[in-house]
């Protein structure tokens, strides 16, 4: 299998790093772990399955699943793919000579055994693969591989909506929020729709949830989820989310709960989007904070009295994280910091970046490290508007 | 194309529909039309007067969840509508076994004779698989491409 580069980290990306994790160890074991792709994690759909039930139809395909969060058994990781049949074993031997022919056919035979006692390399090879194969024949032991590509995305009990691949920090903000049937809820940048299938299934298909997108492209994509996932109680719009905030209060909708997941420089994506590394820069960081704010100032401007908010994204960029909920502190004193518990492990919110302070009540919020749990960075604060 | 909130004599035709179909009773929620006889089920907590205010001032683009096509045969179930449904769906069910099953998520026809003609629910244990068309000879398949197996993805 082909395995892509990982890009190299921009110095000035380096050197914010350094300012976040001090520690020396801790920034080596951050930058190890951004070497090493993410567990394929995901969430059973118990709008149609429960988890025991789809826990079961998995292992019965030999997957191993892994229950990681004691109190949400919906969660589940699939470490591998157990292979115990002699058919495999066979072709594990089968595949091993196909590649000795291959080398043997295509490798110029003269000049490698100037280098190397080519008949030897072969022989070599051969004992080592049927010791390996007898060896597993004799003790009948089951090997632990990866899904072959493709599984996980399109298995039919993906393509039937029974789960939902989806990467486990990203199920923190609904984790925090804890949405309750009956409530309106929205989902301010809903797509893919990985949180909104989440709402829908903690509502039981309940209350309404309004999705919004404002890019037609990922609109198509968050459609496609809530269609696979069988959301009933939903309504997808298409509109910048600051212009559907005023809809909302000309409407009188007032929700329950809102989700800000906002846009972001995704620094804490780095281990599946190799993308990042290259798009990475201060400019985006400053120009997303600003857009962040105005977000945050219109979702507040419609949440209900005595209402909730989760205001969250996928960077480590304090500008983009505490700065715009201390921006919120300082102009919205109806707004107050709630604490957040999460299963995992999580750092309190910054007091202080650069030359900027922050107030002390933002070490409520929770910055989630990829190196900490094994997952993607995040950030998510909750904040409850009082009466 | 606005969404259209059907009334209550057009849901009712909708369910008679199914009811002779399937065996369907109730439909619980608001039925709803956006394009060539695509329905909709939303069973979120806002009346048809709501839904027009909406429209107006969101333009929304998709309530609810797509669960099946008016067809000049009937109503074609979609995947999900046959899994919303599938507690009420009492008859027209056809039952695969693994390996039909395995076909029809890749999205081919199969080759057999149901003995009847008309629209049937797929049906494999505990999975409900959307809805197929029975000719004298086969099942028509309407999977979606979105949602098919591709054969390379079959691992036993």
């Amino acid at each position: 299998m082909k395995t892509k580069k990982i890009p190299e980290m921009k110095p000035a990306f380096l050197e914010r790093m350094k300012l976040l994790l001090p520690d020396e160890k801790d920034l080596q074991s951050y930058l190890d772990i951004l070497k090493v792709k993410p567990v394929k994690s995901f969430r059973c759909n118990t709008l149609k399955i429960s988890p025991e039930n789809l826990k079961k139809r998995l292992e019965a395909k030999r997957w191993k699943i892994f229950q990681p969060w004691e109190n949400y058994p919906e969660v589940m990781i699939v470490e591998g793919k157990y292979v115990r049949s002699c058919a495999q074993i066979d072709k594990l031997a089968t595949d091993s000579v196909k590649s000795l022919v291959e080398i043997n056919n295509t490798t110029n035979k003269k000049s490698l055994k100037e280098e190397l006692p080519f008949n030897k390399v072969l022989v070599k090879k051969s004992d080592s693969v049927d010791f390996e194969v007898n060896q597993l024949r004799a003790k009948g032991e089951q090997i632990l591989q990866d899904l072959e590509p493709g599984e996980f995305g399109r298995s039919l009990e993906h393509l039937l909506g029974y789960y939902y691949i989806q990467e486990l920090a990203s199920m923190l903000p609904i984790v925090a929020l804890k949405p309750n049937e009956d409530e309106i809820f929205l989902d301010l940048c809903a797509a893919p729709g990985s949180k909104t299938t989440q709402v829908v299934a903690e509502m039981k298909n309940t209350g309404n949830v309004f999705a919004n997108e404002v890019s037609l492209g990922r609109l198509r994509i968050l459609a496609s989820n809530l269609e696979r996932c069988g959301t009933t109680n939903t309504l997808i719009t298409k509109k910048d989310g600051i212009i559907l905030c005023k809809r909302f209060k000309e409407l009188g909708i007032f929700p329950d709960k809102i989700l800000v997941d906002a846009p972001c420089s995704g620094e804490g994506t780095l281990r599946s989007s190799y993308q990042t590394y290259l798009m990475w820069n201060e400019k985006t960081i400053k120009r997303l904070s600003k857009i962040q704010k105005k977000l945050v100032e219109s979702a507040i401007e419609i949440l209900k009295s005595g209402g909730e908010m989760i205001y969250s994204t996928c960077t480590h960029a304090p500008e983009e994280n505490e700065e715009v909920v201390n921006w919120v502190l300082e102009n919205f004193p109806e707004m107050k910091l709630e604490n957040i518990e999460l299963p995992i492990k999580t750092r309190p919110g910054l007091t202080k970046w650069q030359d900027k302070e922050f107030s002390s009540e933002l070490k409520k919020c929770a910055r989630v490290y990829p190196h900490d749990n094994d997952t993607e960075g995040f950030f998510v604060a909750k904040l409850k508007k009082c009466q | 194309m606005p969404i259209k909130v059907f009334n209550k004599k057009e849901k009712e035709k909708i369910l008679k529909s199914l009811n002779e179909q399937f065996g369907i009773r109730e439909i619980s929620g608001l039925v709803l039309q956006r394009g060539e006889g695509r329905l909709f089920l939303f069973q979120g907590d806002f009346n048809t007067g709501q839904f027009f205010e909406f429209e107006k001032k969101l333009w929304l683009e998709r309530a609810g969840v797509y669960f099946g096509k008016i067809e000049k045969d009937g109503i074609r179930l979609s995947i999900e509508g046959s899994q919303i449904l599938k507690d009420q769906i009492t008859k027209n069910i056809f039952e695969l076994d693994e390996e039909q099953a395995e076909k029809w998520m890749c999205g081919q026809e199969l080759l057999i004779k149901v003995g009847q003609k008309g629209f049937i629910i797929m049906k494999c244990g505990e999975d409900f698989l959307g809805t197929g068309k029975a000719s004298e000879e086969k099942i028509g398949n309407y999977i979606p491409k979105n949602r098919r197996l591709k054969s390379r993805d079959v691992v036993r």
